[in-house]
């Protein structure tokens, strides 16, 4: 499916969900999801990340409703409980089965964002395993100078931003260099088309869930 | 003959002090020409004002512009690529196919002609295999080549080149030097390459500008001149004999069994190797069979398997606060050491926890007067150029003075007079303070008179050398 349709799709189902309390609608909403990472070959070491990572906020939500709200309402306490594992499961449907290009590249080429926009974000997207990096030198420079900069050092971070300031400038240089010129039209090698089905899919499914979340409990 | 032209040209970055005043120049068509000049003078920024990226990315133009046989540069978009000095920063995408489908999209090329475009733009570099590696995975020099792949696919009249070989090993230099002949001869392309190392250029270069920083001119080179500024770095076409290690000199960091390895890349298989204190050691060897890697090994940022040993302790056991106390390493990135804002702030800086009292604010002084850093005091150490962060960089560390310093690519981007001033400085600091030296250097112009041992790195092994 389109990348950018995907996000339209998962960003509507999460706004849906968070204004109803159907519990199946919820549950029917994680299984598909999990059916759809494990067809799109996700490891199971990721989908336990994702039943771990929510699992503590949905908890507090569970227990705040369950024990300490003045009805002790045992369904609503799952519904929110299951709505953390909905929105975890939904995003990750989306996240783990696209990449940032085909994003990119859809955003671009369908709904218009201006290739600075697109090209720009895609460049700092591509550098961020190198900002974890530039972290470490920086912290390593200090201790060469007999500094300790610890985690929540305001110089640590004065450094970071400067370091991330002259990336920027040198990446925009590099991108004009390479002949990208704003605003002049581009060719496309990937051509990202949205198509019939990609709208069939979109109101299919949305329609779909309405059923279960309107009428089922 | 025709020419590229730079008319009437003065340009500043601050007001009232003009790096170029009244400049003209006429860079031939079709033809080699390298552009020298000491570090400072404004190579990178005459570069950068071809390419049209000064003043929009820096620096004020009061007057001239630059034309093509008669035609305004401004007005013509794509005719010039540029490629620049830090292999990384200068690409957009992930990949080296995705950055060339980038490139020729920004070109206009039908998509149905890009695939052709982009194999032979990739097979002209030799490089084919880089295509669908992650950049973040690929050695400095692996990255140039890309970027020169780049150039090829973008096929602009006029390609400019900002010290491409700073990162380079001398192979894939010599590699790329005859591609860009083979660019001029066969594509007739006008190269302008701004380069401190010049030698290997004697053949190729068909003029050469020498930017002149007092005068504020650039001239073309006479014969004679140009003859001379050759003749400088003659001594490395000969080689020089090095000694080996002795029997009395004692280990201070010792590797056993030591296996590195770069996203499951074996780099090096050391059953047994030391490098010695006190002494300067030089270690060479090609891009990306990880030189650098070895270094962060030994400062423990970068995992391994075996044994490093600091003075017969396993750095292992050694806190990394501690650890930084007793080797220093000079990044091969300048701007990496740097913590502080203006020169002076890193000076004190770097004097506040030292660890030996040798430099003496008489000697820092004197130090920063011999590297011509004495006038920048109150700058942004960000606004020097490349040259001089690096100077300054190398005497930030020689104060702090580790007893072991590790040095990578110390002479990157260093003009020739430079260089033999901080070869000094390393050489008078390290027997002063007792400092055992190693140091990476693909620039071997001058270098065997300063440093004690060679080793080279092949084949993933470390051995001493007898010549360099």
């Amino acid at each position: 499916m389109n990348a950018s349709m995907k996000l339209l799709l998962v960003l509507l189902i999460s706004l849906e969900v968070s204004f109803t309390h159907s519990l199946s609608a919820n549950l029917l909403l994680i299984s598909a999801s999990l059916i759809y990472l494990l067809i799109h070959r996700t490891s199971l070491k990721a989908i336990m990340f994702l039943a771990l990572v929510p699992f503590l906020p949905a908890l507090g939500l569970f227990v705040t409703i369950y024990y300490f709200s003045p009805g002790q309402d045992l369904h609503f306490a799952w519904v929110l409980f299951t709505r953390m594992y909905v929105y975890v499961t939904v995003g990750a449907s989306f996240t783990l089965t696209s990449t940032p290009l085909e994003l990119a590249l859809s955003l671009e080429q369908n709904w218009h964002l201006p290739s600075k926009f697109a090209y720009g974000t895609l460049a700092a997207f591509n550098m961020l395993p190198k900002i974890k990096s530039a972290i470490v030198t920086i912290r390593t420079a200090g201790l060469m100078r007999g500094v300790v900069l610890s985690w929540w050092s305001p110089q640590l971070y004065f450094k970071a931003i400067l370091v991330a300031l002259n990336w920027s400038e040198n990446l925009a240089q590099a991108m004009i260099s390479h002949g990208f010129v704003e605003d002049q039209p581009r060719t496309f090698y990937r051509q990202i088309k949205v198509t019939g089905l990609d709208y069939g899919f979109l109101l299919g499914i949305l329609v779909m869930i309405q059923l279960p979340i309107w009428l089922l409990p | 003959m025709q020419s590229l032209n730079v008319n009437n040209l003065t340009f500043e970055y601050k007001e009232h002090s003009s790096i170029f005043q009244n400049v003209n120049i006429a860079f031939p068509l079709h033809r080699f020409n390298l552009l020298v000049g000491p570090s400072g003078s404004g190579k990178s920024t005459l570069l950068k004002i071809i390419a049209g990226l000064y003043p929009q990315f820096g620096g004020q133009l009061i007057t001239g512009d630059v034309t093509i046989t008669d035609v305004n540069l401004t007005t013509k978009k794509h005719q010039v690529a540029m490629l620049f000095q830090n292999p990384n920063q200068q690409f957009t995408m992930n990949t080296p196919r995705n950055e060339l489908i980038f490139v020729l999209e920004n070109l206009q090329v039908d998509p149905t002609q890009m695939d052709a475009k982009i194999d032979a733009a990739l097979a002209f570099v030799d490089c084919a295999e880089l295509a669908n590696r992650n950049f973040n995975t690929l050695s400095g020099g692996e990255k140039q080549k890309v970027a020169l792949a780049v150039i090829v696919a973008m096929d602009s009249p006029v390609i400019l080149l900002d010290e491409p070989f700073a990162s380079v090993d001398p192979t894939a230099r010599e590699y790329l030097l005859t591609k860009l002949t083979k660019l001029r001869d066969e594509h007739h392309k006008t190269i302008i390459l701004a380069e401190h190392d010049l030698h290997g250029y004697q053949s190729i270069a068909d003029q050469v500008f020498q930017i002149n920083p007092g005068a504020n001119n650039i001239v073309p080179l006479e014969q004679t001149a140009r003859e001379n500024l050759f003749n400088q770095f003659k001594s490395t076409s000969s080689t020089a004999t090095i000694s080996l290690p002795a029997d009395i000199d004692e280990p201070v960091i010792s590797l056993i069994n030591v296996e590195l390895k770069q996203q499951d890349k074996p780099l090096l298989k050391q059953a047994e190797f030391s490098f010695f204190k006190d002494k300067i050691t030089l270690i060479t060897g090609e891009n990306g069979i990880g030189k650098s890697t070895l270094f962060n090994a030994i400062i423990k940022l970068m995992p391994y398997q075996g044994q490093i040993t600091l003075n017969d302790r396993d750095i292992k056991s050694i806190k990394q606060k501690k650890l930084a106390r007793q080797v220093g390493l000079v990044f091969q990135d300048a701007e990496d050491q740097f913590l502080s804002i203006t020169v002076t702030e890193e000076i004190e800086l770097s004097k506040k926890h030292r660890i030996t009292n040798y430099f003496t604010d008489q000697l820092i002084a004197e130090s920063l007067a011999n590297l011509n850093l004495a006038k920048h005091l109150d700058q942004v150490v960000y606004s020097l150029s490349d040259g001089q962060k690096k100077k300054l960089q190398i005497l930030l560390m020689l104060i702090s003075g580790q007893p072991i310093l590790l040095l990578d690519e110390p002479l990157k981007g260093l003009d020739i007079s430079s260089l033999a001033t901080v070869l000094a400085l390393i050489k008078k600091s390290s027997q002063k303070q007792h400092q055992s030296i190693i140091m990476i250097s693909h620039q071997l112009t001058k270098l065997a008179g300063w440093v004690d041992y060679h080793v080279s790195f092949e084949h993933q092994r470390l051995t001493y050398q007898e010549v360099l």
